[in-house]
């Protein structure tokens, strides 16, 4: 730790214009990677409910997830932390317990009852020992399939709802001269395409039950050779640019009608709104294809550092009761394209898409975990990316190698 | 990471100091000594110090934050299972040779041509240098809109009527990485061949009239003659270059991502990658270990043997 220190000094004498221990009653410092402008608007929602009850708002914004992180690390080991900070929930948050640097907003979490109000999967990642370390702010779905419907109607296609479906409707676009999927060639988003067809075909209760467990018999288990083999039958309804290609540049894809369907989570519908396109009208969104109906969630949190000792300041306090509240999870949400944590906020003023979310999730068995953000260490994670992409991009593999070197590169990772 | 070119800086400063020494005598050693302290401070500290704790930590289970519970060789038991870590070591090999290899056959011959005396040799010497002063992500961003096959160079010859023009490398898991030696030679081709031309404009031009009397065929001049005179050129630029090489970061970031998959990675980017965004702090550790290992096995007998033998003429 204390070797650590050095160059954490150094990362917090470039934090220009952050005064050490200058922390007055009310004012807390936010640090978040939220750069783009709906991310902006979103968090802004946040800023004037928070002012509006007489706190101060510095803000510290950092461009880059992980960029931000570090910093926000560095900060807090070099003794000058920013009281509020943006992190994934899970695993890395716990660490960061471990070490004393957080404070818990438990008092808060309990006068707002959040145990009620927030998916169960979601306070299990938020809390460490039995305390909320974590402000979750927002629930993203990664299950979502947008579509083009002009370009299904020309092709006289349903919308597939069972991956052999799919897999026949994406024929016959192919032959049309349309490209079938529309897919941004980085890891993480052929991880996102993965997971729903892991979904679609394993069924919900084998998503969760092998990504809680990595068990091995799962992880061998013929129903995963069946996932593997489906997803290899998707590799030729992707066109040839795709590799490096940005998710942004996928959705415009469906949007213009160049691509039929894209498998993204539901960010996507800042584009989409972007292009002057409300979701569910002339770009349509449906869950992707599966045996059952589940929502893989990933979320955006807000944690809080040990500014002294272990319970919170009253601004960071504030903080986390102004996050929650529901109009604030409205205003903010809806601006975000994400739905609310809570899920008893009222959903009309939502679009379509996020209404059939925010239902979706009232039944509880719908809950999965994203392997991207807190649904696994992210050592698993970044293993499940590279092997995925691995197989994804390598033409010559067979979906039992692409099996097997799945099951391998996640024992090494565990 | 090791970088070399800080050994040859280092040596130099040493040699100046022994110089003065050397010419006056009666100045005792000691303040020499003295004025090295803040660079051999920060040497120490910085360089050496901070290897060791990037090998102290490859010994520990290091995650998010560094922890110092040692679990022996454990995590480079995991780097050396990994398949993506020998598909970044395997790559780093190709870059580097084509990449060292190209920019100096590309600057060495382009020095030449602007060294037989050409028309508008300054504008020349410009359009060479010129994509030096951009930025390797700038670089990046440039080839992979110029190699997209939906966008640039494939697109377009397509569009002026040769359908079955093909250039689609930076998709293509299996070429993917020699795309990063076509853009990191266009950027560093520039300075390659200023090293050089100015080697070449160093050279006695007596060695060229007696060429000329005796009638050695120009090209025999350059091949026999002048590139052996010009080795400690050479080996500046090889230098530079292996330095460039090692630490290749921001170019497959800006250019392929690495991708396909991990088709194009790099051993710095694992190692980046590793500590910034999966919080393997151990393993990134080690691989930084290991790579710098690779690095020293690789340079080092150049370097020594090319040392020895320029302070043996030095002597004579």
């Amino acid at each position: 730790m204390k070797k650590f220190s050095t160059a954490a000094v150094c990362a917090a004498f470039l934090s220009v214009g952050v005064s050490a221990g200058a922390i007055h009653a009310q004012t807390a410092e936010v640090l978040h990677w939220w750069t783009s402008g709906s991310e902006q608007a979103a968090l802004a929602e946040v800023r004037k409910a928070f002012e509006a009850k007489g706190g101060t708002w510095v803000d510290t914004p950092i461009a880059g997830g992980s960029n931000a992180r570090a910093a926000a690390v560095n900060r807090m080991l070099g003794g000058d932390p920013a009281a509020v900070f943006q992190f994934s929930i899970g695993q890395q948050l716990r660490e960061l317990a471990d070490q004393g640097l957080l404070a818990n907003v438990g008092k808060v979490a309990d006068e707002e009852n959040w145990d009620e109000k927030l998916p169960p999967l979601i306070v299990k990642a938020a809390k460490y020992d039995g305390n909320y370390i974590a402000a979750p702010i927002n629930i993203h779905g990664e299950n979502w399939m947008f579509y083009n419907k002009a370009v299904l109607e020309d092709a006289g296609i349903d919308v597939p709802t069972s991956w052999d479906d799919f897999i026949a409707a994406a024929e016959k676009l192919k032959a049309a001269g349309v490209t079938p999927i529309g897919l941004g060639g980085q890891p993480w988003q052929e991880r996102i395409m993965f997971n729903s067809v892991l979904l679609g075909v394993g069924g919900r209760e084998f998503y969760a039950d092998l990504y809680s467990t990595l068990d091995d018999d799962l992880l061998e288990s013929d129903t995963m050779h069946q996932v593997f083999e489906t997803f290899a039958a998707l590799k030729p309804f992707v066109d040839e640019s795709s590799p490096g290609r940005n998710w942004n540049e996928a959705t415009n894809m469906v949007i213009k009608g160049d691509a039929a369907f894209q498998f993204m989570g539901d960010w996507a519908k800042g584009e989409i709104i972007a292009a002057g396109i409300e979701p569910g009208t002339t770009v349509g969104c449906a869950f992707a294809p599966a045996v059952d109906t589940a929502y893989i969630m990933t979320v955006d949190a807000f944690a809080f550092s040990a500014m002294d000792g272990e319970d919170a300041t009253p601004a960071q306090e504030k903080m986390a009761q102004v996050m929650l509240e529901p109009d604030v999870q409205i205003a903010f949400n809806m601006k975000k394209g994400s739905i609310p944590a809570r899920l008893d906020v009222p959903s009309d003023s939502f679009d379509s898409c996020a209404q059939t979310a925010i239902k979706t999730l009232q039944d509880k068995k719908t809950h999965l975990v994203s392997t991207g953000l807190f649904g696994v260490p992210s050592a698993v994670s970044g293993a499940i990316d590279d092997s995925i992409s691995n197989f994804w991009n390598s033409a010559d593999m067979s979906p039992k190698e692409g099996q097997e070197q799945f099951h391998e590169a996640i024992s090494y990772a565990k | 990471m090791a970088d070399p070119a800080q050994g040859v800086l280092q040596r130099s400063v040493e040699n100046d100091a022994i110089q003065k020494t050397g010419r006056r005598r009666w100045r005792p050693q000691w303040t020499a000594r003295m004025a090295l302290i803040p660079a051999m401070t920060i040497t120490i500290v910085c360089f050496y110090g901070f290897i060791i704790w990037t090998f102290v930590i490859s010994l520990t289970r290091s995650r998010l934050l560094p922890v110092y519970k040692f679990t022996g060789f454990d995590q480079y038991v995991r780097l050396f299972a990994n398949e993506r870590w020998w598909t970044s070591m395997q790559n780093l090999a190709i870059h580097g040779f084509l990449f060292i290899g190209g920019c100096m056959v590309f600057g060495y011959l382009l020095a030449i041509l602007i060294d037989r005396r050409v028309k508008a040799e300054g504008m020349y010497r410009t359009i060479f240098m010129l994509p030096l002063s951009m930025s390797f992500i700038v670089t990046g961003v440039i080839w992979q809109w110029v190699m997209n096959p939906g966008l640039g160079l494939q697109e377009a010859v397509r569009a002026l009527g040769w359908d079955s023009f093909e250039f689609n490398w930076i998709v293509r898991p299996d070429r993917a990485i020699y795309t990063l030696a076509i853009a990191g030679i266009w950027q560093q081709v520039g300075l390659c061949m200023a090293l050089f031309l100015a080697g070449l404009r160093n050279i006695d031009p007596n060695i060229w009239k007696a060429s000329r009397v005796d009638g050695i065929p120009v090209w025999r001049v350059y091949l026999h003659i002048i590139t052996p005179m010009l080795r400690t050129v050479f080996f500046t630029v090889f230098i530079l270059m292996s330095a460039i090489v090692m630490k290749a970061f921001d170019l497959v970031v800006a250019l392929t991502g690495g991708g396909p998959g991990f088709s194009s990675d790099l051993p710095a980017r694992f190692v980046v990658d590793h500590i910034l965004n999966r919080q393997e702090l151990g393993l990134g550790a080690a691989g930084a270990f290991v790579l710098l290992c690779t690095v020293i096995a690789v340079i080092s007998p150049y370097i020594y043997f090319e040392l020895k033998k320029e302070r043996g003429g030095r002597g004579h």
